[in-house]
């Protein structure tokens, strides 16, 4: 009987606990799903700013499928074009056009400079990649801390600001293992892509690591796109242009 | 001043809106221009290079190269050259070409020439399969500096491997699938490659047809490749890779290779350097590192099975010493005329030894410089422990353009093979402009 009486308040105690989390979980999977539709397609303009107002811009076409597969193509400047960067999971390789070969890249690397690094521009879902810890309240905005999955993965915790209403981050800060601060991330200008994806067009981000230096990433012709698995390999990597109408 | 302040106010206003969000609209108008696709594709760099050279004259291979020239301690030269790469598409079916016009101007003359790196058609009715026929470049092997498993490819320069390399004429078959689970992806490409009169004739010493097939898998997060390829004169080799991410900042990557008939030379019993055919295997591994300062460290040890021993490359400086003793003594030219036109000038090509480590280190950003990359690289002839050792300075910070400032120093006693290289230093600046 005692043990029975144990076992129904373990069960009591233990079940909101679960219900929250699973809660958490939701609005995670919620947040990815208003950003971006699970496979879609995208143009992106990608801008770094110097501490003098100098710019240097980038301009790429993505495609992203399901949970973990996304291949990103850069079309300008002439210097990058046909450069193509592909993620599969935790797997990123990089093709030059020159180099004639994908190579093995890591996500912390960057393939553009900047503040941006290539796990900013082949960005999963983050509920694929991030468990959440806790959610706090504040105002009209949710406080999600986010705890990586597995070591692989850039950033080991994330704070993630989402607006409640329309359920869109509005500022991520990407922390160490240790809670140091290495980027932020701005979530700014709504706008409706139309297909009923309404999102920030415009992330701007900053770091401490880079005092003064700005990126800057706009979308445009975001729209959903289901396109082959045989897409998101290395022997297609050469040939991502022909997947642009 | 009424008048002037709506003025000042609406100037404020458009000022402020420049330079608020609006300013990184992405709108439709400038979409049309930037992400319009065209069914062809023109582009390519034009490049600079001035080298300046500081001789070594004690080399043998400054003898045997500069023998009857009157270059001196140092030399100049400069480089320039054009390449262009275009691509047509129609549907599944596509053109592409790479060549390059090239000129020189060093203490010879003037020299110029032009080069089709590739040129090929292919079909691509899915996704999963292409065909390639023509002229390419096939760059197969996880190795940085070197790749011992690649086939149907030019030696690369570890010094600039990132160089385009011109092609073989050859078919190549890809086909492609995708799975859900620890394997991910597997692709089989079998390439055909014919050498006869004017086709591939660098490639094999008489008439053949070399057919090959590369396996390749994405296991467990692990690029696999397995390479087999056979020729009608009964050549085979065996070849493996490999490149997987243990960390978000780790690589590792390796290759080998087993050939079943390889020209090596070989020094007898009785002093006697004579070329023979037999097996041969190579390695490599290497490993990429990226700190959290941004420092990329890439290190890569590389064994030639079919690379050449200190003795033989002692015995081939010695004959080249003694052909240029001769040559002062008599003016005549016939001994070292001789050296340079035999097999024995694989000596002057990029590694011809056994054993080799190679370290490179690069720093981007240094002191939140952007678009600054110093590095440097370092070669190491493990056997004669002479060694190369490469600074240099990157800055892509102006759109389309990339300068490059680099120095090479080569260090090595007599009979190593850095120590009869005919520099002893290099310097050069590379500019190149993309369009």
């Amino acid at each position: 009987m005692i043990k029975a009486i144990r076992l129904v308040t373990l069960i009591m105690m233990i079940s909101p606990a679960a219900t929250y989390a699973g809660d958490n979980e939701r609005l995670l999977k919620e947040i990815d799903r208003n950003l971006n539709p699970q496979s879609y397609e995208s143009y992106r303009k990608l801008i770094n700013i110097e501490p003098g107002g100098r710019k240097k811009e980038f301009v790429m076409f993505s495609v992203k499928k399901g949970l973990e597969k996304m291949v990103v193509l850069f079309i300008s400047p002439a210097s990058e074009k046909g450069r193509s960067t592909l993620r599969l999971g935790e797997n990123m390789w990089l093709y030059i056009p020159n180099v004639g070969k994908p190579v093995r890249i890591t996500s912390l690397q960057s393939v553009v400079g900047g503040v941006f690094n290539n796990a900013d521009i082949l960005q999963l879902d983050y509920a694929a990649e991030y468990n959440v810890e806790t959610v706090e309240s504040k105002g009209q905005q949710y406080l999600l801390h986010l705890k990586a999955k597995t070591k692989t993965v850039a950033y080991d915790r994330i704070r993630m600001w989402a607006d409640k209403e329309r359920k869109l981050p509005v500022k991520i800060e990407c922390l160490t293992e240790k809670n140091m601060l290495i980027k932020t991330l701005h979530f700014k200008t709504i706008k409706d892509f139309g297909g009923g994806i309404v999102r920030p067009s415009v992330i701007e981000t900053d770091s401490p690591l880079y005092k003064n230096y700005k990126s800057i990433m706009v979308f445009a012709k975001l729209r959903k796109r289901v396109v082959s698995d045989e897409v998101f390999t290395m022997t297609f990597m050469p040939r991502v242009d022909s997947l642009r109408k | 001043m009424k008048r002037l302040f709506p003025v000042l106010l609406l100037l404020v206003a458009t000022v402020t809106a420049a330079y608020g969000e609006d300013e990184y609209a992405f709108d439709e108008r400038e979409l049309g221009a930037e992400t319009e696709k065209k069914p062809y594709h023109v582009g390519g760099f034009a490049e600079l290079r001035p080298v300046e050279s500081w001789l070594n004259r004690d080399a043998s291979l400054y003898k045997l190269n500069f023998y009857d020239s009157t270059v001196g301690e140092r030399t100049d030269e400069y480089n320039g050259r054009v390449q262009l790469d275009g691509n047509l598409e129609y549907r599944m079916v596509g053109l592409y070409a790479k060549g390059n016009v090239g000129g020189r101007r060093d203490y010879a003359g003037n020299h110029g020439d032009a080069t089709l790196y590739e040129g090929y058609g292919s079909l691509a009715p899915v996704d999963s399969f292409r065909v390639h026929v023509g002229k390419e470049s096939l760059k197969w092997g996880k190795g940085y500096a070197w790749n011992p498993a690649a086939l149907f490819t030019r030696p690369k320069n570890p010094d600039e491997p990132e160089l385009d390399l011109e092609g073989y004429y050859l078919a190549r078959f890809e086909y492609t699938r995708s799975f859900e689970g620890p394997l991910k992806t597997v692709s089989f490409t079998p390439v055909f490659l014919p050498v006869f009169t004017g086709v591939n004739e660098d490639y094999a010493p008489r008439q053949d047809l070399e057919s090959a097939a590369k396996l390749y898998l994405l296991l467990f997060d692990t690029d696999l490749d397995f390479i087999y390829s056979y020729s009608l004169s009964s050549r085979s080799r065996f070849g493996f890779d490999f490149s997987r991410n243990i960390t978000t900042n780790i690589e590792v990557h390796g290759e080998a290779a087993y050939l079943t008939r390889v020209s090596k030379t070989v020094l007898d019993d009785s002093g006697v350097v004579s070329v023979r055919e037999s097996a041969a295997a190579s390695f490599l591994a290497g490993i990429r590192y990226l700190n959290e300062a941004d420092t990329t460290f890439i290190v890569e040890y590389y064994h030639n099975g079919a690379g050449r021993d200190t003795a033989v490359m002692k015995r081939q400086y010695v004959s080249i010493n003694k052909a240029y003793a001769f040559y002062e003594m008599t003016g005549d030219d016939g001994l070292l005329q001789k050296i340079s036109d035999s097999a024995d000038t694989a000596i002057a090509k990029v590694n011809p030894m056994r054993d080799y480590a190679y370290a490179r280190i690069s720093q981007k950003d240094p002191f939140d410089i952007l678009y600054v990359t110093p590095a440097v690289t370092w070669i190491y002839n493990t056997a004669d422990y002479s060694s190369t050792l490469s600074p240099e300075i990157v800055y892509t910070g102006v759109t389309n353009l990339e300068l490059r400032l680099k120095a090479l120093f080569l260090i090595g006693e007599q009979y190593s093979e850095s120590g009869e290289k005919p520099n002893k230093t290099r310097v050069e600046l590379r500019v190149r402009y993309s369009f």
